[in-house]
């Protein structure tokens, strides 16, 4: 049986996020504040959607920042090429990551471990490439601008309505991957994570979970990536096609935790906010290189469980000093069988 | 239903582990599959569950083609199997591994709890069968090799196979859980599951087979019931290098 803080820990978490997200514009002193909450928050969304790989199948994938591109991207030409109204626009432009999740995952998932990030990596590589040279359709390195949705509001409650929305899109994307992760698909995709031949030979369909999953999570990550678009109004491939993204966002989903529902979301807010720190002190420099890449290793090396799965483990010892260790219980069952054999040797 | 295999052949680079093997096995048996170290067994196993696929030869069950199909097929056809060296998910608890071989039908199926009370029961249900209730909420990977080795065969009881092929069950095993082991196998067999169990520990693959296939060199050399098994000269010389 689940123990019951596990079962209400989620929940209290929970309602102290959404608590968080309600009160955060009211309490930012400054639009810029308020715009770094929104940074945070689309940091938040695309390593919830990562994990629904990631966390689930053990699959990493550096690829999923040009999958937020792609999203990004969708939206905004389907909106000044196709005229669309903007949220219908990121709704359909989800919809066609979500499509083209399926051939990519086709090709993509066939290979497993350091295969596969190499693949994801040369996925942001290939796409890098065609949207930049593409450049009569999306506008080329000069970049492509995306009409906001509220012509007219002012800035600060331009922020404020994507604080919301960013806000209920993480709510949604939690929701569902805490669906998941209870689920008998859910538990299927965990077999996948911790031995895939095995759950293969138990009679699990291994491919057709992982494309499924990896659709579900194409299409968060481009809800995130649109949004994005509407919010910020212009998109440069370079930006939106950078394996530096898909890194930062493992290393939020990692430092957080893949196996935690809040794992990622906490991960991102550390880190986001970290990378919005640097910004303002240092500037965009290869300090941000160096520093990502020395945190995934350290992270990986020491905490790859995370950071709340280390503390909570750290916790659980703190309290149950006195309970009994499973090997305990293993030794007793030895002793048991012992006796039982000397018994019937005797006998 | 009968497994069956014809010509069956498979090698790696010059190594030729099966070679040509026409084998069956009769369905409400146990059989054995013996033979000595790198006669094919494991590889036989692997060929038969879509674990790699065989370079010729056929492979049916119960009459339906599953020549090259892919595991979870194989699987769904009623054909389960345990490793030689025992794998279980080893981060899931025991009660978890033993619910992953439960099998959705379609997509709102798995969107159920995976822990809904009516399965959960049935998984702790093999679990006490097998005598490791006690580790429900332990994960795999803290638990001893034997207790693994349960743990490996409820999981794939869960998923009620009508045939359960073996691969070593009493490997690196104490005697008091090879005996339980044995007792278990019979009795699965009463309720009517077929077995094949590659074995080398000779006294249990006589004391609870019905049918004996001994391979050498990738195919069979000797098939019958152990009594036939145990004199015939041929087996003598391969296995026991007599
Ligand atoms: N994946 C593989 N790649 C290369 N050679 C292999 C592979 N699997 C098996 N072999 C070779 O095929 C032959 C048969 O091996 P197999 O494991 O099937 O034998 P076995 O009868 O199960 O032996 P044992 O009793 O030791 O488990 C051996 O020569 C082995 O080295
Ligand atoms: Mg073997």
């Amino acid at each position: 049986m689940p123990s019951a803080s596990s079962r209400y820990l989620p929940l209290g978490a929970g309602v102290l996020l959404i608590a968080a997200i309600l009160v955060f514009p009211s309490l930012a002193p400054n639009p810029y504040v308020l715009s770094s909450g929104v940074i945070v928050l689309n940091w938040a969304v695309l390593a919830t959607s990562w994990n629904f790989v990631g966390g689930f199948t053990g699959y990493i994938s550096l690829g999923h920042g040009a999958l937020a591109g792609l999203g990004g991207y969708a939206t905004g030409l389907l909106i000044t090429k196709a005229d669309l109204p903007s949220f219908v626009a990121l709704v359909a432009a989800a919809l066609l990551v979500a499509a083209l999740a399926v051939p990519i995952g086709f090709a993509a998932l066939r290979v497993r471990g350091a295969s596969f990030v190499i693949v994801s990596i040369a996925l942001v590589l290939i796409l890098l490439l065609v949207f930049q040279s593409w450049s009569s359709v999306t506008g080329g390195s000069r970049g492509l601008v995306v009409p906001r949705p509220f012509p007219g509001m002012l800035r600060p409650e331009h922020h404020r309505v994507f604080f919301f929305l960013y806000g209920g899109l993480l709510l949604l994307a939690l929701a569902t991957w805490w669906l998941l992760d209870r689920s008998r698909f859910g538990m299927g995709l965990k077999a996948i994570r911790e031995d895939e031949d095995k759950a293969e030979s138990l009679g699990t369909p291994t491919f057709a979970y992982k494309l499924t999953v990896f659709v579900v999570s194409a299409a968060f990550t481009a809800l995130a990536g649109g949004l994005y678009a509407l919010w910020f109004g212009d998109l440069d491939p370079v930006f939106q096609f950078s394996v530096l993204t898909g890194s930062y966002i493992v290393l939020m989903a990692l430092l957080g935790g893949v196996r935690n529902l809040f794992g990622p979301v906490l991960g991102a807010i550390v880190v986001g906010l970290a990378l919005e720190y640097f910004k303002v002190e240092f500037g965009s420099t290869p300090l941000h290189l160096v520093t990502t890449g020395l945190l995934l290793g350290l992270v990986v090396m020491f905490m790859p469980d995370g950071v709340i799965p280390s503390l909570a483990a750290l916790v659980q010892r703190l309290r149950n000093r006195e309970q009994s260790s499973i090997r305990e219980v293993t030794a007793a069952d030895l002793a048991e069988q012992r006796r039982r054999e000397r018994e019937a040797a005797n006998s | 239903m009968t497994l069956q295999t014809r010509g069956l052949r498979k090698a790696f680079g010059g190594v030729v582990a099966i070679d040509g093997a026409d084998v069956e096995f009769q369905p409400g048996r146990v059989n054995a599959l013996i033979g000595p170290n790198g006669s094919g067994k494991t590889t036989f196993f692997n060929c038969v569950t879509g674990m790699i696929k065989p370079d010729a030869g056929q492979v049916t069950y119960g009459g339906k083609d599953l020549t090259g199909r892919a595991p979870h097929v194989v699987a769904r056809a009623g054909v389960g199997r345990t490793f030689q060296l025992c794998r279980v998910f080893p981060r899931l608890t025991a009660v978890d591994n033993v619910l992953a071989a439960v099998r959705p039908g379609g997509l709102l199926h798995g969107l159920r709890s995976a822990h809904r009370r009516d399965e959960r029961e049935r998984a702790l249900g093999w679990l006490t069968r097998l005598g490791i209730e006690h580790l429900a909420d332990a994960e795999a990977r803290n638990m001893s090799w034997g207790q693994q080795k349960l743990l490996e065969l409820a999981g794939v009881l869960m998923a009620e196979p009508d045939t359960i092929l073996l691969d070593e069950p009493a490997g690196g095993v104490n005697p008091a859980l090879l005996d339980r082991i044995g007792t278990l196998v019979r009795e699965l067999n009463a309720e009517g599951r077929t077995f094949v169990i590659v074995e080398h520990n000779m006294d249990l693959v006589m004391s609870i087979s019905d049918h004996i296939v001994v391979f050498d060199r990738g195919r069979p050399i000797a098939a019958g019931p152990p009594a036939e098994i145990r004199a015939d000269e041929r087996v003598l010389g391969a296995y026991l290098g007599v």
